[in-house]
């Protein structure tokens, strides 16, 4: 294999986990502190796109700007699909909360794609690019977008870090994460908490969706790539372990764009499957896990 | 087809009725019998091809919510690659009758077998960890699987579709209707046997709480094993069926929006009550199908119902029927002392 090819698929691979770590990063914190196998989280990653082609497109917005109101619809969207489904049936369940909250975000995956079938038809909607402009990386030419969507995600995860570290909500955020009683004793108010952090993960799912637009147009279905993938991440990495889902989506990428340039599409899901069966014969809790307790912790 | 095991019963309370009795220990009560004599008898009656096939449709879909409701409903497993497995033993059976002379029974045999052995490995990685880890390896099997039908174009034909033959030559539908309402009922009795022996008990036991059944002895691993082999299984036998059904195989049948219907009618009927999800196939499908306009929100309307069912009314229609029976039953009761 010669040099510039393995820089490519390098490159691809690096690029595609920073967008797979983000996305997973906010799958990992939902999981984490909420308890919900979140499946329709590809769902807001569309909005996200959605909205950033419209304000970019129609409303003729600058990128960053367009970039930063999908992140804020999305979680808008976040808050209001809290407030909306799981809050009711947080109050309701009785025990069996993981199986139902699961399904219930899989009814929600099928009611969003199709209401976007319907409100925004089968089209593609995509741009070439946010930047005219190309990096010269490894001696190859990329272009900007892709590396600025690169750096949107670190800068993301970095400030969600700085956020559950440093601000009052951000260590409510993990004090619920690692202990609900406890935290319910402190006088944390479980409910908004878990709005805000259903909120925050789709902020990120949004973020994602916008930042890669002119890489992957708005397209009703095209949660479900993102879907997989960040699921795949955060099961590789260890359910719940927010850290891991970072370096899990960089690893992921980097699998995906080798094996894909080996084996081609079809057998690179093979390739993936396989994968996933060895760590579950080997390491069931995932590279990084330990033990699923809290969130940015270990 | 049961009428035939009726020997006489002496030691039953309820001697001068063994036919029912016997039915009854087989999950076949008696407004249970009335629905199935009823659904039995409407093809010799109903010469609509349109009506017949929304029978046969409403009756796969509702064998499939069965069968996904006896690993759903029972050990709290969510296959989340349903379709997938459904497709794989539709491929295996449509592959068996084209390319080796055995014939379509075989194939739906080796449709089940197949799929059988692809759930017990799934579930011998992941039934051991949480629950959530075999929904999401069935969605990741499920996946490569659809993956591979679209691939393996030498093998599937890909995209293009493969041509199966039907089960009997010129077979109508109202012959397909009796194929699959015969493999609906021996499936219905068996699983239904499975839940009301100790091995049932034992899958109650696990679905409800887990560490409690551990305690008593029971090893949930093996338990939760045994029946997602069956339900793979069996999701594979129907498939097989819909394959000669339908007469042509593409990689759509594993698509996701299918596990979700299926999923849907199965929590929609009531998750563990087996007939529900029936129930539920044969309520929504011809409403669904009648009003053409709703084919487009179909999916949509599946996806709200399912949450308003996990919300609010998590029973199903098995607990609305439930509900309605005791309270005919206290009026009844209220009423006889008076009289």
């Amino acid at each position: 294999m010669d040099p510039s090819t393995t820089a490519n698929l390098l490159l691809t691979g690096l690029l595609r986990g920073g967008l797979y770590a983000l996305m997973a990063v906010g799958l990992a914190l939902v999981f984490g502190v909420m308890n919900i196998c979140h499946f329709a989280h590809g769902e807001y990653y569309v909005l996200g796109a959605y909205a950033a082609y419209f304000a970019y497109v129609t409303y003729g917005l600058d990128p960053i700007a367009s970039i930063i109101i999908a992140a804020m619809l999305s979680f808008l969207a976040g808050v209001v699909t809290d407030k909306l489904l799981f809050s009711p049936l947080r109050k309701r369940s009785k025990g069996d909360w993981v199986v139902n909250a699961f399904l219930l975000t899989a009814g929600l995956s099928v009611v969003l794609q199709n209401v976007y079938r319907q409100v925004f038809g089968m089209r593609y909607r995509g741009i070439t690019q946010y930047w005219n402009a190309s990096i010269k990386l490894l001696g190859m030419n990329v272009s900007a977008d892709r590396v600025i969507a690169f750096c949107i995600a670190l800068l993301a995860i970095a400030a969600l870090w700085v956020f559950l570290q440093k601000t009052r909500p951000g260590r409510a955020i993990r004090a619920v994460s690692q202990d609900e009683q406890g935290a319910v004793l402190l006088g944390i108010n479980l409910d908004s908490i878990h709005t805000l952090t259903f909120a925050l993960g789709s902020m990120l799912a949004g973020l994602g969706g916008a930042s890669l637009l002119s890489l992957s147009p708005a397209y009703p279905f095209g949660g479900n790539k993102p879907l997989i993938a960040s699921w795949f991440v955060v099961t590789i990495a260890g359910l719940g372990n927010v850290q891991g889902a970072i370096i899990g989506g960089l690893i992921v990428g980097l699998f995906e764009s080798v094996s894909y340039f080996y084996l081609g599409q079809g057998w690179q899901d093979v390739a993936s499957l396989g994968l996933l069966i060895l760590l579950l014969l080997f390491k069931p809790t995932g590279l990084f896990g330990t033990q699923i307790k809290s969130v940015w912790e270990r | 087809m049961q009428q035939s095991s009726g020997t006489i019963q002496t030691d039953h309370t309820h001697s001068a009725l063994p036919l029912i009795e016997k039915l009854k220990s087989l999950g076949l009560s008696l407004p249970l019998l009335i629905c199935l004599t009823l659904l039995g008898l409407a093809p010799l009656f109903i010469q609509d091809e349109y009506i017949l096939r929304l029978l046969v449709i409403s009756l796969y879909f509702g064998s499939q919510a069965l069968t996904f409701d006896f690993t759903g409903g029972y050990i709290n497993a969510v296959n989340f690659g349903f379709a997938a497995f459904a497709g794989l033993g539709a491929y295996a059976a449509a592959l068996v009758a084209i390319h080796t002379g055995l014939g379509a029974w075989a194939g739906l045999l080796m449709g089940a077998l197949i799929t059988g052995l692809v759930g017990f490995f799934t579930g011998l990685l992941t039934l051991r960890l949480r629950g959530i880890y075999v929904s999401l390896m069935s969605w990741f099997v499920g996946m490569t699987l659809m993956a591979l039908a679209t691939a393996l174009e030498d093998v599937t034909r890909g995209a293009r579709g493969l041509i199966v033959p039907p089960i009997y030559e010129n077979a109508t539908t109202t012959v397909y209707f009796y194929i699959l309402f015969c493999i609906f009922l021996v499936v219905f009795v068996i699983l239904r046997l499975i839940i009301h022996s100790r091995i049932g008990l034992a899958f109650r036991a696990i679905g409800q709480n887990f560490e409690a059944a551990q305690a008593s002895g029971v090893n949930p691993t093996r338990y939760k094993l045994l029946n997602f082999t069956i339900s793979s299984a069996c999701a594979g036998l129907f498939g097989g069926f819909y394959a000669h059904y339908v007469g042509i195989i593409t990689p759509d049948v594993m698509n996701m929006g299918y596990t979700m219907e299926i999923m849907a009618l199965a929590f929609i009927g009531g998750s563990g009550s087996l007939l529900g999800g029936v129930f539920a196939a044969f309520l929504l499908i011809p409403i669904f199908d009648s009003l053409k306009y709703l084919m487009d929100y179909r999916l949509i309307l599946y996806g709200l119902l399912l949450i308003l069912v996990m919300i609010f009314y998590p029973a199903g229609l098995a607990g609305l029927y439930q509900t309605v029976i005791q309270k005919i039953k206290l009026a009844i009761k209220k009423q006889r002392p008076a009289s």
